[in-house]
């Protein structure tokens, strides 16, 4: 691993893309800004870990009940086609 | 390689995989491996279903449709995601999130990372979303009590 000593204001350089700042240094904190295209995905690690441990926490035997659920509407998961499509659209990003 | 004409005609069509069966090329995080599901609803189990592991029928992922569960649910996916799945539009994309069973009384929802899947070509992706921060990985889903 390269290991670079860098002040607060200081940058660093990835790809010539990619620019990771260290803005400011508070106890044990560092705070780091990142400039990244948009089709750079920047995450904190911990959220790829959560991730990995609540889909292994979520894979089941077919065979388990399911949960009743009180308020939830009854609207069946539409078949995989092109034609159904939910009323809620996700947000897509451009470049 | 480029052929200048097909050679297999069952084959020339990148088609979309049959009705219902899902391919995640990159798996799902922490299960890489395993990229073929077939998505099985059952209206009597609305709003579930069953995103079940082709290759073991045993294992399964319980889903839910995420706007059923919070309706104001705006889930942004990143560029890149948008790319690997081939969306073109918004209408394009079925998401799926994933449910935890905690126990008789408890069951979670993941917002943060939902499957994202292309309806055309039923290539999909579990995507962290670009605004994943503003979302729990253990939604509450509201459980009916269910007599010990």
């Amino acid at each position: 691993m390269l290991i670079l000593s860098r002040k607060p204001g200081e940058s660093i350089v990835i790809d010539g893309r990619i620019r990771v700042k260290i803005v400011r240094v508070e106890g044990d904190v560092v705070k780091v800004g990142i400039e990244a295209p948009s089709d750079v995905p920047v995450h904190r690690q911990e959220v790829y870990e959560e991730i990995q441990l609540s889909n292994q926490k979520a894979l089941t035997r077919q065979s388990s009940p399911l949960p009743k659920l009180t308020a939830v509407a009854k609207a069946k998961i539409p078949d995989a086609g092109p034609a159904a499509g939910p009323a809620k659209k996700p947000s897509l990003q451009k470049a | 390689m480029k052929c200048a004409e097909p050679i297999e005609r069952e084959t020339e069509t990148p088609a979309a995989l049959p009705a219902n069966q899902i391919r995640l090329p990159m798996g799902l995080l922490g299960f890489e491996q395993i990229k073929d599901y077939v998505l099985l609803v059952n209206p009597a189990e609305a709003p579930f279903a069953w995103l079940q592991v082709e290759a073991n029928v045993s294992l399964a992922f319980i889903v839910i449709d995420p706007f059923l569960v919070l309706p104001g649910y705006q889930p942004n996916i990143p560029q890149g995601d948008v790319e690997f799945i081939g969306l073109k539009e918004p209408n394009d994309a079925l998401l799926l999130n994933i449910v935890t069973v905690h126990g008789p009384n408890r069951a979670t929802v993941n917002l943060k990372g939902p499957i994202v899947i292309n309806r055309v070509t039923r290539v999909g992706k579990q995507v962290i979303l670009a605004n994943a921060s503003e979302y729990s990985i253990q939604h509450s889903l509201p459980v009916a009590e269910t007599a010990a």
